[in-house]
């Protein structure tokens, strides 16, 4: 299979994997090539650079998808055969969106001015991450789109974002809730105490242990919230159903530098214990690797031992610029230090990939990506040569 | 600045805080500081870097005056109740209970508060009659969280009424906004997100959060320069090239190409990032070209942020 079929034989793209590989870049890319395909895409993205967010119509936040219009495709020479709208999850609103949308009305203004919610929505782990996938299920469930390409968020383990939505289901599990919201807990410790001894004691020297006397808080957060927690556990189980399901690809986006790939490792063999199907790996920002055409046993390889003989071409090709010359070799035999690095860390992550799992490489290009061309100039390495490639699908 | 207790790396993600922190960790124990390396996300990276199999919360000698450990909050909180509750079986019954779990999972911020109370504790500690530790090096979270978890104590002191927890935390804010105990080191690329969100990191700690500022380390610069004279006229010579060296001579060319591209990226956006922080000690650091980042490199990258801080150093001196 190559990510081109994948893309197409999908509506559901999710790019997986660590902060700073170019998920983003990556994830439009895919939406783009969706949209010159034919298809009625949207890309749910979460912290473009202010440039490329520019181009794709972010300037504004925006919970809404815009669409794109066809003057902006029209003024970089694209033709899209579909549409492709972009929207933007605003990181530190994403807990009031989830409360507006579902608390009872009545309850609203007390859980926003709760202070155990504003410190729960500021750092609790996981939050932000349900929000997108909140988001990623309405956007199946309107029926709008024929291609949904999601950038997850820059979590400090790409895992974080699969297991976000168990993590806050058992965060809410409701016979914990239940325990918090009895009467005793606001009426506060000396009633608890007289209920349960060893709670009370339990709680008193953890707070006198931590400082938070935040009991009162918690216990009307989750009187005011109840409502709103019978429905998450429904709504987290279609949102796993749709992240399992069949319509749905993971592909993991990494960058063969060895920390980054040890991570991209560690998701590849979780997601099948999530069954989350992983689907593909785009290798982002690889150094190409120079191998000389029919040098036998060798295999083409350019080592060091054959610097002398690069310098010596470089003296041919530039006679009387030896200084030039030799900065030259120098730069080249560096280069491929270091794709010969990359090419054996990314051979061995490949060979632990479950098969019929594609792996596209992505040149490490010298440029900031930022306007709708430069995404296009993508779509050669991710799916393939535009000459004898299959071609947008649609 | 290497004579603070506490330096800790902050930095976007990929951005080679990890790396960093253990070259400097490796400096200030070569000049003959007691250190303690810390990570704070449980990778073992650090320590891998190291040269330690693996880490936990006990630190692990690596080299003379070097040893790394773990700190993560919630092991960091057992450790302190374990302090405060000093009966064995009723802790038992305490971490074993869901009420705890919970707790720990619900109180706001409290893993972070306690991770760096641990490293304010270690810094602090004593044995002996002497301090455990000349210097900590902590291997920061990525730079959202890094930022949360130095937030923390000032946010207990604020928020907590007194008690004891209030009381450390003010002696915690007191520690890491004292310029000659704390410096917060801000790693980043010269590129365009890391840049952006470097000046987002440095505007909160300066600002709010008021915590002296270490060196801004822009790692991994890209520095060789080919004209595009050199590079066309490198391109002809291919194209005229017999046709085993027309290949190779190509490549020569898109190397260059390529590492000219960087270069001309990485010095725009160094140029913004210090016209922005015109007051901030830089430090450069060169990009590596290694197969793969082990000892050697390591050892390479000390002694290139060795001979950085140099000048670094002396203009702080001019200044103060």
């Amino acid at each position: 299979m190559t990510l081109a079929e994948l893309v197409a034989g999908h509506r559901v793209v999710i790019a997986a994997g660590s902060g700073g590989v170019g998920k983003t870049t990556v994830a439009a890319s895919i939406a783009l090539w969706g949209a010159l395909g034919g298809r009625r895409t949207v890309v749910l993205t979460i912290d473009p650079a202010r440039r490329l967010a520019a181009s794709l119509g972010l300037a504004s936040l925006d919970a809404e998808p815009r669409d794109i219009p066809a003057a902006v495709f029209a003024a970089q020479g694209l033709r899209p055969r579909g549409t492709l709208a972009a929207m933007m999850l605003d990181q530190k609103g994403a807990w009031d969106a989830l409360v507006e949308r579902h608390a009872p009305a009545e309850a609203r203004a007390r859980i926003l001015a709760n202070p155990f919610y504003q410190h729960l929505s500021q750092t609790f782990a996981g939050s932000y991450e349900y929000v997108a996938i909140e988001q990623l299920c309405a956007l199946a469930e309107s029926g709008r789109w024929d291609l949904i390409v999601v950038d997850t968020p820059p979590t400090r383990h790409a895992l974080d974002f699969l297991e976000a939505p168990r993590r806050l289901d058992d965060f809410l599990d409701r016979r914990i809730i239940r325990w918090f919201v009895r009467p005793y807990f606001s009426a506060g410790w000396s009633a608890l105490r007289a209920v349960n001894r060893t709670a009370g004691f339990l709680l008193r020297r953890l707070e006198q242990a931590t400082g938070l006397s935040a009991l009162a808080e918690i216990s009307d957060f989750f009187a005011n919230m109840s409502g709103l927690f019978d429905n998450f556990h429904e709504r987290i189980e279609r949102a796993t159903a749709i992240l399992r399901g069949a319509e749905t690809a993971f592909v993991v986006v990494t960058s063969p530098e060895e920390q980054v790939l040890g991570d991209a490792e560690y998701l590849s063999s979780k997601m099948a214990a999530l069954a989350m199907p992983l689907r593909g790996v785009v290798m982002n920002r690889v150094h190409a690797e120079f191998r000389a055409a029919g040098r036998g046993r060798s295999g083409g390889d350019v080592g060091p031992e054959d610097v002398a003989r690069v310098a010596a071409a470089l003296d041919r090709a530039l006679p009387g610029r030896a200084e030039e010359a030799a900065a030259l070799a120098r730069n080249f035999a560096d280069y491929q230090a270091l794709a010969r690095g990359e090419s054996l860390r990314i051979e061995h992550f490949a060979a632990g990939l479950p098969r019929r799992v594609p792996l596209v490489r992505v040149p490490n290009f010298p440029r900031d990506v930022h306007d709708l061309a430069s995404l296009a100039a993508m779509h050669v390495h991710l799916f393939g040569a535009p000459a004898g490639s299959p071609g947008p699908p649609g | 600045m290497l004579d603070r207790r506490v330096h800790f790396v902050i930095g976007k993600g990929g951005v080679g805080k990890t790396t960093v922190a253990a070259a400097l960790a490796l400096i200030l124990a070569r000049r003959g500081r007691r250190t303690l390396a810390v990570e704070t996300e449980g990778h073992g990276r650090l320590a891998a870097i190291l040269g330690a199999g693996s880490t936990g919360p006990q630190p692990v000698a690596v080299a003379p005056g070097l040893s790394v450990a773990a700190v993560d909050g919630r092991a960091a909180l057992e450790e302190y109740l374990e302090l405060v509750i000093p009966v064995r079986r009723l802790l038992r019954t305490i971490f074993a209970s869901r009420i705890y779990q919970y707790f720990v999972a619900a109180a706001p911020g409290l893993k972070e508060l306690m991770t760096v109370g641990k490293i304010w504790y270690e810094a602090t500690r004593e044995e002996a009659g002497q301090r455990a530790w000349d210097a900590v090096v902590v291997d920061a979270p990525a730079t959202g969280h890094a930022l949360q978890v130095l937030r923390m104590p000032q946010a207990a002191r604020d928020t907590f009424g007194a008690g004891l927890v209030q009381r450390e935390a003010a002696r915690i804010v007191g520690f890491l906004r004292d310029p000659r105990a704390t410096a917060v080191h801000l790693v980043t690329l010269a590129e365009e997100m890391p840049v952006s969100e470097a000046l987002e990191a440095h505007a909160e700690l300066t600002g709010p959060l008021g915590l002296p500022l270490g060196w801004v380390i822009v790692n991994r610069l890209h520095r060789r320069r080919f004209s595009p004279a050199l590079l066309e006229a490198l391109r002809a010579a291919a194209v005229a090239a017999p046709g085993e060296e027309r290949a190779l001579l190509a490549a020569v060319a898109d190397r260059a190409q390529e590492e000219e591209g960087w270069a001309a990226i990485n010095a725009q956006h160094l140029a913004a990032l210090r016209a922005a922080l015109p007051a901030a000690p830089f430090v450069e650091l060169p990009f590596l070209f290694v197969e793969e980042f082990d000892r050697a490199a390591l050892e390479q990258l000390a002694a290139l942020l060795e001979a950085a801080i140099a000048p670094a150093r002396a203009r702080a001196r001019r200044r103060s």
